[in-house]
């Protein structure tokens, strides 16, 4: 839901693109506009006052020869913004044996989850990757990472009677050692417990990990900043883990802190589920932020998600102009190996722009699994020639899945739909436009 | 709580009273000349006497009114101040509101300036902060079991929230009963088990991924049969936005039929406080909240804006590891400590 701060700074910009002159009143203005937007979003109170001044700074200065004081101010907002917000983005680079990573945070900001998502998001990716638990303090700290490990297929090192966590790092050490990857997951603490500063602080110097990543939730407000200076200060972060993102908040608290610590945001956690997670990339989601888009982002799920092998089907089966609901049902496994909807549109050039109903992804959602449903009740000539289903098949189709024969009517006009759409788009690539009409069709299909 | 926000208000209060105090000691000065010259002419007092006498008078009359521009400008300090401390924009207006009431357009002498503007607030704090009710004394008033389910979002710190509370109505004599229905996350079970056991306090749980309103209603059950006082059922985290989640809950609460429904939530959040909490209780109801971490962060804005949105009662602070960190919500001392 990043989309809300988004808003307010389209706005601010907008304004700017459209008023008649540029002089101290709009940039007043201008100003103005952009303190309550990020003050709305979280972020501390003297960042924005010092963003505030240092846009006036610079938007004094003459702009270079060709570049109008319209375009120059966007510039600057742009460039301060991506400065407060977020880095270009960052890899770990993963290096021979093995790469240690440690989990630290606050309590309940995820910690646990983020580390199962990002053990399964390089196994996927062919690394050899275990976790190991050294939270001690929470009840079932361990079961929970237990659970995930299983349910993610890594391996999971824990010893639910030891107390000491540093013990518990010696006892496995020599076991981890043949892997790619190590991800250690530490007990939620805050900066001003004395104890577990201790513990985390010898933790570090003895573990000695390569990469010690703070988890922040999105939702963190004043206290960001004072949060993240003390971990800090207690390990040296080298990168944050930004969870929370499927919610409301709008995260500028989380980013401007982490930005103080010159630590990149790493990874973002999009929902509860292990593959909800996705790369970040500042400037990226700045312009995703005003409106932009992320394809890249886009491009890198579907390569994912699609196997090279479907992809090649697909693309043939498209070039000789023939779309059957099976490539329509390859499509649907490969979306919902993505992740929700609602989060592939949000990737999509023009589609933050194009406003979708409120909750249109999420039942979309929910239809997308009973179409998946009707298609395994219909014979294979069927799927590949939906054009020969009549009333007296969709009957059968409808008994057979229990899906409503409405819903399966549905899904035919859909194909169709998408059918033509890709006729339209055929060596064109597509268009902004295009993909408005796409948006709008699918309102109306509903 | 609220961390150096006393100190914010009288720097903002002073700074308040330098911008514009200067603005109408002339038109003062005037009067108070007008008024000495004519005593003089009416021989009531000495030449001499004229100058301290046109300054008593002065200080008296002085007043000033501030139209809305000034106001913004001086309330701008104040609004530092209050953001500083984590307190959400939407709560933060409606303290301007009032505080514009009070100061705009009219006439306010210079010494009760500081005056004013710290019984506004606290008027405005008393209204927006409610007194907790007794939570003991009302499952014993209760009807048996009493039925308490408690909702938020991810990691906001239900499951010990809940053991800290089973550990006071224990010590007050009431019995127990646990219901697992946070079937989802990955040991949630084991968590809470883990408290019942060191509690002493039964627990009723199904299979991870069985429905939680089933799991709710067996523990209910069970606290019939067995004459306890109190069922406590702990959920899952659910993010607000989250409708299947929330129709979830939302079917929770038909099959428990909750006596109470308490929100529990993070004192660290930030300006989403007010939308979590305004969700939660337009989708399901809040009748309470608690608010957890309070050890952490001393800002405690979220504990204005979650009542000021819900217009519900904090019961609780949670400040601590220990079953026994779980503070009543005292809405006098907050005030108090902020010296208003």
């Amino acid at each position: 839901m990043l989309g809300a701060l988004g808003e307010k700074l389209k706005a601010a910009l907008k304004k700017v693109a459209s008023a008649v002159f540029v002089d101290t009143k709009l940039l007043d203005e201008l100003v103005k506009d952009l303190q309550r937007a990020l003050l709305e979003s979280d972020v501390d109170v003297e960042l924005v006052f010092q963003l505030s001044e240092r846009i006036k700074e610079k938007a004094r200065g003459e702009p270079k020869a060709g570049i109008t004081k319209r375009e120059q101010l966007i510039k600057i907002v742009h460039d301060e913004l991506i400065e407060l917000l977020g880095k270009e983005k960052k890899e770990l680079e993963i290096k021979k044996g093995p790469y240690k990573i440690m989990f630290i945070g606050l309590y309940g900001s995820g910690k646990t989850t983020s580390i199962s998502k990002l053990a399964l998001y390089y196994s996927k990716r062919g690394h050899k990757v275990c976790m190991i638990g050294l939270d001690t303090h929470r009840p079932a700290a361990h079961d929970q990472l237990q659970q995930l490990g299983e349910k993610i297929k890594v391996q999971t090192f824990i010893d639910k009677k030891e107390k000491d966590p540093l013990y518990i790092w010696k006892k496995f050490e020599e076991q981890t050692k043949k892997f790619d990857i190590v991800i250690i997951d530490t007990a939620g603490r805050h900066d001003l417990d004395k104890n577990l500063e201790k513990e985390i602080k010898q933790l570090n110097k003895k573990i000695r990990p390569q990469e010690v990543i703070l988890t922040l939730s999105a939702d963190i407000g004043q206290a960001a900043r004072s949060v993240v200076e003390g971990f800090h200060n207690n390990c040296g972060i080298t990168g944050i883990f930004l969870t929370r993102l499927d919610g409301t908040a709008k995260a500028g608290g989380a980013l401007a802190a982490a930005s103080i610590t010159k630590a990149p945001v790493l990874f973002i956690g999009t929902g509860e589920k292990p593959q909800d997670i996705e790369t970040f990339d500042g400037t990226t989601f700045i312009s995703r932020l005003l409106g932009m888009g992320d394809l890249n982002a886009l491009l890198e799920k579907t390569k994912i998600a699609l196997g090279e092998e479907e992809k090649e089907k697909l693309e043939k089966s498209l070039e000789e102009g023939k779309f059957t609901l099976l490539d329509l049902h390859d499509q649907i496994s490969a979306m919902s190996k993505m992740g929700p909807l609602s989060k592939i549109a949000e990737l999509i050039p023009g589609f933050s722009k194009v406003k979708l109903p409120k909750d249109l992804m999420q039942i979309q959602e929910g239809k997308l699994k009973r179409w998946h449903h009707s298609m395994k009740s219909m014979t294979k000539e069927e799927l590949e020639n939906p054009e020969i289903i009549t009333s007296p098949h969709i009957a059968r189709i409808s008994k057979g899945s229990n899906v409503p024969s409405g819903e399966i009517k549905e899904m035919l006009k859909q194909y169709k739909m998408v059918k033509k759409f890709f006729g339209v788009t055929k060596g064109k690539g597509m268009s902004q436009k295009d993909l408005q009409k796409l948006a709008k069709k699918f309102k109306i299909s509903l | 709580m609220f961390k150096f926000l006393k100190e914010k208000i009288k720097k903002a209060v002073s700074a308040i009273k330098n911008s514009i105090t200067r603005a109408k000691e002339g038109e003062a000065e005037e009067k108070a000349k007008e008024e000495v010259e004519k005593r003089v002419q009416e021989g009531e007092i000495k030449e001499k006497e004229k100058p301290t006498l046109i300054q008593k008078i002065k200080r008296k009359l002085t007043t000033f009114s501030l139209n809305e521009a000034e106001f913004d400008k001086v309330f701008w300090e104040l609004e530092r101040a209050l953001l500083e401390n984590n307190v959400a924009i939407l709560t933060i207006e409606k303290i301007r509101e009032d505080l514009k009431e009070k100061l705009v357009g009219k006439n306010v002498k210079k010494g009760e300036l500081e005056k004013t503007i710290k019984e506004t607030l606290r008027k405005t704090l008393e209204e927006i902060l409610l007194d907790p009710f007794d939570l003991v004394a009302k499952v014993k008033k209760g009807k048996k079991p009493f039925v308490i389910v408690f909702f938020g979002i991810n990691g906001s710190g239900k499951t010990t929230t809940i053991a800290k509370v089973a550990n006071l109505l224990k010590k007050n004599k009431l019995s127990c009963v646990f219901s697992a229905s946070d079937t989802f996350r990955a040991a949630s079970i084991e968590q809470l088990e883990h408290h019942a056991s060191t509690l002493d306090i039964e627990m009723i749980k199904q299979k991870y991924g069985s429905d939680p309103a089933a799991v709710a209603f067996d523990a209910i059950e069970h606290a019939k049969a067995r004459k306890l006082d109190v069922v406590l059922i702990d959920t899952a985290g659910r993010m607000h936005s989250n409708i299947n989640l929330m129709e979830e809950m939302k079917k929770i609460c038909r099959v428990a039929k909750p006596d109470l429904k308490i929100f529990v939530g993070e004192s660290l959040i930030g300006n989403d406080a007010v939308v979590q909490a305004e969700e939660f209780d337009e989708k399901i109801g809040v009748d309470a909240i608690i608010l957890t971490k309070a050890d952490v962060d001393e800002k405690g804005g979220a504990a204005v804006s979650m009542s000021y949105v819900t217009k519900k009662p904090i019961l609780f602070l949670g400040t601590g590891q220990e079953y026994k960190d779980l503070d009543v919500f005292d809405k006098e001392k907050v005030i108090r400590s902020l010296g208003l």
